[in-house]
């Protein structure tokens, strides 16, 4: 519930790029009959949405409206006075004031049927019933498509844009980390270096997890008041930077840094090495200091929410991935002198190719 | 967990299994996500940060939670032990059979705002509106240790704005404010926060979250900032000038603090939230400003806080939900001024069973930041 800093630079982002996302959903849509696509879009759910116009709503929801040719509607829950500031931060044909959202898009559905009468839902299983609803009741509902596979099928491999964003995003929090005093005895002090640096340097969302004492516990929290750092503890930072997310997760000690982290930090770049378009599971890591994984999890952006599982070490069969794909690398491992944590933002290997760290 | 959110949790549960044996409800299953928390986090005690998140609550607490990734439902077993938290790719589908399995008990779903369409198909339909419905009448009225986390947010946004009236320099952007504020709330502990701004003249029709322009001398600053304590929300609004406020920027100030004035004094158990807006609007409109209390100019003349940053009621003339002691609110005139551009300034209040307390205490003035 902290957005930061939410502007568009057309030299980051020119409106070409984000014409030509569109573009290509529409081939999508048009090879699979579909009249229309509804994208949600919310503060927990922002990022279809923004990767096709840059729009990241900072509360409130809207409806993007997708038809087989010409730019984007917004269908907006927000007042109109916020009208010009979506404007200027995203690439939209028509914005349309909709404080019902549901009744809303029904509504205009209605002025402006589809040319085919299939309407595609982005992940239509998690649509707010709310929206839903009046859609499903509507003269539209018996059309009504999950549109989830189709959206997934273009979203990635990353183009440059995508990609610059990506690293600048991981710049901010890789200077956060630096920032961090090397004499931090208590998690708000650590936290607030983290937050003050990765704002300062134009973050659009800082989303800090922290294992305070890695002797104690491992697991990554949400901390709501204070903590004691230990001697050994971790960060992950998620980072957002105009609508592009990494996460990024370290392990820091009080102390001179041990070896064994070296070793773990060495194994996470052969596993890096190792992961691509065809292989997107990892093998025991059982080698050195290093008793086995513990946990791993690959995320991309492939719908509305910023990142999310692609495969992991607790569910066995992967979903695919194009190689070029942005993709987050998340690894634990139980060394003898106990856990470790790291975690990176990669661009995903091709066939016979390996990943490599984006930054 | 704090002695308050302890006390908070055990008195969310105590209320919510009594209302849910009132209604004949054996188990409530209630969604979730990082922007609609604040029903979770009554029902079960979890905040999510990322995805959608499910709990049975049966009338002893908690039962399972589904989540949708493998971190977050880490996390919440660390926080809660007894919990059975499961995670999935498909945590709506999961969920839903889930509630399959429960077979011929009484189940209800909630709340509307946060409800996926794939449950809502389901059986569980007709639930939703009257299992919000007992929800959000649980959630209006807050308990000690509710209003003690509500009182410490508001002391947090007092101070929350001590540090952007420091950060609010010329030649700043807007973000390096609100960068300056969140470093501070996590100085103390706080975990979220809603606030956005403006800055500019005229031309600023509203506050948005922060861009890149930079402050210039004479602009009208605006901001509300809504930090949280222990799950609770509180809010203040104020307007700050760099350099010497203008004629026309004191006279609006002395509208805008007139109503909240107004406003504040309308609070009381038995007034309806219409009376409270109404009270803000007579005075735009006996300032000839009446145009600026519509819906072009504004959206609301407050609205209630505590685990979601914009509560029930809404604070409006057509909003007759009737005022009772210990319901939290924030109560802000805001809106377009036509001389000086959009103008804030609220304060979080408590009903008390004699009026209101105001819990925010920074003062209310035009503040004026020095040009240096």
């Amino acid at each position: 519930m902290r957005r930061g800093l939410i502007s568009w630079s057309r030299d980051e982002v020119s409106p070409s790029v984000l014409e030509r996302r569109v573009a290509c959903l529409q081939e999508q849509m048009r090879a699979a009959g579909l009249g229309v696509v509804l994208i949600y879009t919310s503060f927990a759910r922002p990022s279809a949405a923004a990767w096709l116009t840059h729009f990241v709503p900072y509360w409130n929801e809207a409806l993007l409206v997708v038809f087989p040719t010409g730019a984007p509607v917004l269908l907006a829950a927000f007042s109109k006075r916020v009208h010009d500031w979506i404007r200027s931060v995203s690439h939209l044909g028509e914005v349309r004031s909709a404080p019902d959202l549901g009744r809303a898009a029904a509504a205009f559905l209605k002025e402006r049927p589809p040319e085919s009468p299939r309407i595609g839902v982005l992940e239509l299983d998690a649509l707010p019933w709310h929206v839903a609803e009046p859609i499903m009741k509507s003269e539209y509902g018996r059309a009504v498509v999950d549109a989830t596979g189709l959206f997934a099928a273009i979203r990635q491999p990353a183009d440059e844009a995508e990609i610059r964003l990506a690293r600048h995003a991981a710049t901010i929090a890789v200077q956060a980390f630096k920032a961090i005093p090397t004499g931090a005895k208590r998690a708000s002090e650590l936290l607030s270096v983290l937050e003050g640096s990765a704002r300062l340097a134009g973050a659009e969302e800082v989303l800090p997890r922290l294992a305070p004492d890695l002797r104690a516990d491992a697991t990554l929290c949400r901390l709501e008041g204070d903590a004691l750092l230990g001697e050994r503890y971790a960060v992950e930072l998620s980072v957002a930077y105009k609508a592009t997310w990494v996460r990024i997760t370290r392990c820091i000690s009080t102390q001179a840094v041990p070896p064994s982290w070296r070793g773990a930090a060495d194994r996470f770049v052969e596993t890096v090495e190792r992961l691509n378009e065809a292989n997107l599971s990892l093998e025991p890591q059982v080698a050195g200091r290093v008793r086995k994984t513990v946990a791993w999890t690959l995320e991309t952006c492939r719908g509305s929410p910023p990142l999310s599982i692609v495969a992991t070490g607790e569910a066995p069969s992967p979903s695919a991935l194009p190689g070029g794909s942005l993709a987050c690398l998340f690894l634990q491992l139980d060394l003898d002198d106990g856990p470790w944590l790291g975690g990176e933002p990669i661009i995903l290997g091709s066939r016979g190719h390996p990943s490599r760290l984006l930054i | 967990m704090s002695a308050i959110s302890g006390n908070a949790c055990a008195e969310r549960r105590l209320r919510l299994a009594t209302a849910m044996a009132d209604e004949g409800i054996d188990i409530l299953v209630v969604a979730g996500n990082p922007w609609r928390s604040d029903y979770l986090r009554f029902a079960a005690d979890i905040t999510p940060v990322e995805g959608q998140a499910f709990a049975f609550i049966d009338r002893d607490g908690p039962a399972r939670i589904i989540v949708e990734h493998p971190a977050e439902a880490a996390r919440f077993r660390s926080e809660q032990a007894e919990l059975d938290v499961r995670w999935s790719l498909s945590a709506i589908e999961e969920t839903e059979i889930a509630i399959r399995e429960l077979g011929k008990r009484r189940i209800a779903l909630a709340p509307r705002a946060a409800v996926p369409y794939r449950l809502a198909m389901g059986p569980l339909v007709a639930s939703i509106a009257p299992a919000t419905a007992l929800l959000d009448r649980l959630m209006l009225r807050k308990s000690p240790s509710e209003i003690e986390a509500f009182r410490r947010a508001a002391v947090l946004a007092d101070e929350g704005y001590a540090v952007f009236l420091k950060a609010a320099r010329v030649g700043r952007p807007e973000y390096a404010l609100i960068a300056d504020v969140e470093a501070f709330f996590r100085s103390r502990g706080c975990p979220e926060n809603f606030q956005i701004l403006g800055s500019g003249g005229r031309e600023v029709r509203g506050m948005h979250p922060p861009t890149e322009r930079r402050l210039a001398p004479g602009d009208l600053v605006t901001t509300e900032l809504t930090p949280c304590v222990e799950g609770y929300y509180a809010q203040i609004c104020r307007t700050l000038v760099l350099g010497e406020p203008s004629t026309a920027q004191e006279r609006a100030f002395a509208v805008y603090n007139e109503a909240l004035e107004a406003g504040v004094a309308a609070v009381r158990p038995g007034a309806k939230a219409r009376d409270v807006a109404r009270a803000q609007n007579e005075v735009f409109r006996d300032h000839g400003l009446g145009d600026y209390v519509t819906s072009e100019y504004t959206r609301v003349r407050g609205h209630g806080l505590g685990l979601y940053v914009d509560g029930r009621p809404a604070v409006l003339e057509d909003v007759d939900l009737d005022l009772e002691p210990d319901m939290t609110l924030v109560v802000h005139p805001n809106t377009y001024h036509p001389e000086v551009g959009y103008f804030v300034h609220g304060d979080s209040v408590r009903v008390t069973p004699g009026g209101c307390e105001v819990l925010t205490r920074t003062p209310r003035r035009l503040f004026s930041v020095p040009l240096v």
